[in-house]
């Protein structure tokens, strides 16, 4: 049994290793992503396998206007682009009796996992914290609903039970739900786990088989239905893991708000990387015949 | 602990031994409760054989929430299906899956389901309704289906056979029948398979292949090698964007009905430019190619000489190439005159297989069908009709008046697992299984393995006693109409299975239960080959700007709601919409600068009327759209389909008045209409109300030529 003075210098150590090294966790995994914005065809198969496997309520219409939806993955769609546009720091577009001459832009947007989480921080009662596995995880029955996470949400991927939803499932939906996981009630914030309740069956059987946890182990809902194949899952502490290798190979690193890239026309991004936040989702940018 | 039998012992054991369950994998509670371990402590006094408290195991299955018949995983655990992902030993799907394949579960749980059967609004038992069919058919009976094929086609076959002759209509409203017939007429196969992940460059003519297109979930997992290390680029010409057209590097907007003009106008380009023969074409086609003049395409769709000579340019540097084309004949055979042009056949088209026991083969359904079916009832020419697997009451062009001529067939039973637009009309009403319930064998629509067909086995046991499988109640009524060599079989179950072992040549059990775990079955098949073609003749249409007041309809088709099978599933009502993000309800697309010119802006309802129908829904306005189109999906508009669709949205089908193509026989998917505001204006609720960034770097682009820079330099691929 640690001493509480042990309790603490652990503690303080750990926070001061935290802030000199931007964010930095003792962790014994760091699940990240990578999603690759030109194989993304914007089908909302993630978001529907995401529905299905973590128990997302449904709202309708009204709710859904109110912002009140429970999406944790959605897909964005711009029409614009930025990067290829000379007008891009105009509001509207130059000629309005144009047709659109190329196609959309698709982003699947959900928690990014940020290793430096704003949400985490604001939470008067420690609801959302980092797990072990690099995760930003919420304690549904911690929580009090005061939503201050997600208002310092910059991703805006936090959703808010405003309602008790459970009209949603009127019976039999209601036995499809995955009983792995809860069915969150009234007053309680949700957001993507990237999977949880399938990282910690990954985990538990590695364990089981007493063998170290395999790159391909764990597969979220969003990256196994994936059509095409845009989204990619691992750990970021295991080099030898298909996400390393693109973060390694795009020159992003951790711990920094501006990457300082050799090569500045490689692919990958993290979004808002300027506040500094630390996300742990590598974007590769859409590629786009001019 | 004691005993040294753990839970995945046990598993083991059942899985090998136990009768019925084929385990493809299972996964473990994930629960540290037990000082000891990792497992939970579960009072369950009498489980089922194959049913171990907190353990979830994978049976293999087919997805039947489209015609494509993609392979399926469903994770069933305390007897539920709880999730299903995609068989990763198909060579279709390739362990993927669509939103609609995802949403099957909510088509299984449904709570709108019917339970029982009924006569007119009275519930009653199985033999009262057999009964009473028997005593009010007349004549040889027909069958309305949607696309199908499997043993329930043979059995469908035998039953018409043995009741007498009557017709089969299959009805698919979203189809690839007129690209069919051109590949048919310029390779003599139908249903050659086409090689996305092959080609350099994709030219589609409207045919949505990542959203509706045959077998989207298959050309979807061949786009992501498509946009791999080597990257291809699409190009899609349509008059309002399509999925696929939402991921073109180049997306040009057609006047409705003026593709295949475009595409002989491409073809004109290359033989007039870049010097590409057309003497090997078809007879017919180099005169239509010649008189496709850059002025003569413009006039036609609104697409200038520089675009037709960027689109040419492309397919010419980006070698080989693949073309697709569909809505209508002209199209689909332009599309391929492209690909005889540039060499693509043989290289990203290539012949198909079919199955020797070519009555296993699936018969596509067509919008022809349903015209046919709509003539031979309004004659009188069918006595008793069969319906299951398609709601014509809602599909049918509302000019074709579907409604008058099934009330013109003396006994129209429905086998459905809801109430719809179609059931309401009829005199009897069989409750179905669900897919997630029931028995059978799935020819997928394209990229099979040759001769792979899908198994489709129940994942767990029936939500409601009287629900019965489509394959059960064709054996019952093959065997009550006399049919030959049936009446050894108990169940849909047995024949199924007896089917099956002669197809692999052994009866033993685990040959049956690797049958079951791999999700497939190989039947004996044969590879085609193309044949020499023969002549075309091109119709192009005369496709002109609208008169004022005016705009061309089209109905499009999402993968989503589909043709409106999907709108009872919520989880696909509050999907947003690929393209406009809006959810819950319907829109009409219409290009701003046309919107502006009607004193329209977003939001506000306008009435769309054609000769067939009137809808009123509300305005969205984008450039994806020709300015003289509107564009209106289908899916939404049902007045019958349980409490997640009625009532919401609006069906544009009821505005086409049921044109024919002149070869095919398909329905033309456009109308003429006028739009009027209403004066009412309420906000569409969609998923964002923006289509920019706003300089951000949200969705950052790159362009092709970076690209290809780091591609050079070996770094910048994922």
């Amino acid at each position: 049994m640690p001493s509480l003075l042990g309790n603490i210098f652990k503690g303080w150590a750990d926070y001061s290793k935290g802030v000199e090294e931007g964010g930095h966790h003792d962790y014994e995994h760091m699940f990240a992503m990578v999603i690759d914005l030109d194989r993304c065809t914007g089908c909302n198969a993630c978001s529907t396998a995401c529905y299905a496997e973590n128990n997302l309520a449904t709202v309708g219409e009204d709710k859904f206007g109110a912002r009140q939806a429970m999406h944790w993955m959605r897909i964005e769609r711009y029409f614009d682009e930025p990067d290829m546009d000379p007008d891009k720091d105009k509001v509207e577009p130059a000629n309005e009796t144009d047709t659109q001459s190329r196609g959309a832009s698709f982003l699947p947007m959900m928690c990014q996992h940020c290793n430096a989480a704003p949400c985490e921080p604001v939470c008067p009662v420690g609801a959302t914290y980092h797990t072990v596995d690099g995760l930003n995880a919420q304690v549904y029955n911690r929580c009090i609903g005061s939503r201050y996470c997600a208002n310092n949400c910059p991703f805006r991927v936090r959703y808010f039970n405003f309602y008790e939803n459970a009209e949603s499932w009127p019976a039999p939906m209601d036995q499809q739900l995955n009983p792995d996981i809860s069915v969150r009630t009234k007053g309680v914030m949700e957001k993507c786990s990237m999977c949880i309740q399938r990282t910690r069956a990954g985990r538990d059987a590695a364990k089981r088989e007493g063998r170290d946890l395999k790159d391909g182990d764990i597969q979220t809902a969003c990256q196994q239905t994936c059509p095409t194949s845009a989204i990619l899952f691992g750990d970021l502490l295991d080099e030898n893991s298909v996400v390393s290798k693109v973060w390694k190979r795009q020159q992003v690193k951790l711990g920094t708000y501006k990457q300082d890239k050799e090569n500045s026309e490689l692919r990958g991004y993290r979004i808002f990387e300027e506040l500094n936040v630390d996300t742990k989702v590598l974007y590769l940018e859409r590629v786009r015949e001019v | 602990m004691a005993t040294k039998i753990d839970r995945r012992n046990f598993l083991k054991v059942l899985g090998l031994g136990g009768a019925g369950a084929a385990l493809a994998g299972c996964d473990m509670p994930s629960y540290a409760t037990l000082e000891e371990g990792e497992e939970q402590v579960f009072s369950y006094l009498a489980p089922e054989e194959y049913m171990v408290p907190g353990i979830g195991v994978w049976y293999a299955s087919t997805c039947l929430q489209c015609a494509a018949g993609c392979g399926v995983h469903g994770r069933v655990r305390e007897g539920h299906a709880l999730k299903l992902e995609g068989n990763p030993d198909t060579a279709v799907n390739k362990g993927k899956l669509c939103q609609m394949g995802q949403a099957a579960l909510q088509t299984h749980y449904n709570p709108d389901r019917i339970t029982s059967p009924r006569i007119g609004d009275k519930n009653v038992t199985w033999p009262e309704a057999l009964a009473y069919i028997k005593e009010k058919g007349r004549g040889a009976p027909a069958w309305l289906t949607g696309s199908i094929g499997g043993h329930q086609a043979v059995l469908l076959d035998t039953h018409l056979r043995a009741s007498g002759g009557g017709t089969h209509y299959a009805v698919e409203t979203i189809n690839a029948q007129a690209w069919q017939a051109a590949c048919a007429d310029t390779l003599g196969d139908a249903q050659p398979n086409l090689h996305v992940d092959k080609a350099s460059s994709i030219l589609s003519f409207g045919a949505d292949f990542l959203g509706t297109w045959i077998s989207p979930v298959k050309f979807m997992a061949d786009y992501g090698a498509f946009r791999g290390d080597q990257r291809g680029v699409l190009t899609v010409v349509e008059p309002a964007m399509t999925l696929s057209g939402a991921n073109a590097d180049h997306w040009v907007a057609a006047r409705p009905g003026s593709e295949a003009a475009v595409a002989l106008g491409v073809a004109n380009v290359l033989a007039s430019e870049y010097g590409v023969s057309i003497s090997t074409l078809p007879n017919g086609a180099a005169d239509a190619i010649a008189a496709m003049s850059a002025g003569r395409v413009a006039e036609l769709s609104g697409v200038d000489a520089k675009t037709l000579s960027k689109i040419a340019g492309t397919l010419m540097s980006n070698h080989p190439s693949l073309v697709v084309g569909d809505g209508s004949y002209e199209t689909a055979a332009a599309a391929m005159m492209l690909n005889l042009m540039l060499g693509n056949v043989g290289a990203t088209i290539t012949p198909g297989a079919e199955l020797i026991p070519a009555d296993l083969g699936v018969r596509s359904g067509s919008t022809k069908a349903l015209a046919d079916f709509a003539t031979d009832a309004g004659a009188g020419r069918i006595g008793t009709v069969f319906i299951t697997g398609t709601n014509p009451a809602f599909t049918a062009p509302g000019g074709l008046k579907i409604k008058d001529a099934l009330n013109n067939v003396g006994l129209k039973v429905a086998l459905s697992m809801f109430e719809d637009e179609t059931t309401a009309l009829c005199d009897v009403v069989l409750p179905l299984a669900s897919s997630l319930e029931d028995w059978g064998t799935h020819v997928p629509a394209t990229g099979a393995d040759r001769g792979e067909i899908h198994v489709q086995q129940p994942l767990m046991e029936k939500l409601y006693p009287d629900v019965l499988g489509l394959g059960d109640i064709l054996l019952g009524l093959s065997q009550d109409a006399g049919a030959d060599g049936l009446a050894d079989f108990e169940d849909y179950y047995g024949y199924l299975r007896t089917a099956v072992s002669a197809m692999i040549g052994t009866e033993l059990e685990p040959a049956w239960q690797a049958v079951l775990q791999a999700g497939k079955v190989q039947a004996p098949a044969q590879d085609r080959a193309f044949t020499a073609n023969g002549a075309l003749s091109f119709n192009v249409a005369e496709t002109k700007a609208p008169a004022p007041g005016q705009l061309h309809l089209i109905t499009t088709a999402r993968q989503g709601l589909f043709d409106g099978r999907h709108a009872n599933l919520p989880w696909l009502q509050e999907a947003p919409d690929q393209i406009s993000k809006a959810v819950w309800d319907s829109w009409a697309e219409i290009h701003p600068a046309t919107a502006a010119g009607l004193g329209l802006k977003d939001g506000d309802y306008i009435t769309i009327g054609s000769d067939s129908g009137l809808i009123t829904t509300r305005v969205f306005t984008y450039k994806g759209v020709h300015p003289d189109a509107i564009a209106v999906p289908m899916g939404r508009g049902h007045t019958d389909y349980g409490r997640f669709a009625t009532g919401i949205g609006v069906n544009p089908l009821s505005l086409l008045d049921g044109t024919q193509d002149g070869r095919t026989g398909e329905f033309t998917n456009t109308a003429t209409v006028r739009v009027q505001a209403t004066g009412d204006n309420r906000h569409l609720v969609r998923l964002m109300d923006t289509d920019r960034q706003y300089g951000r770097k949200l969705a950052a682009t790159i362009t092709a030529d970076q690209h290809r820079r780091n591609q050079a330099n070996k770094q910048g691929s994922a």
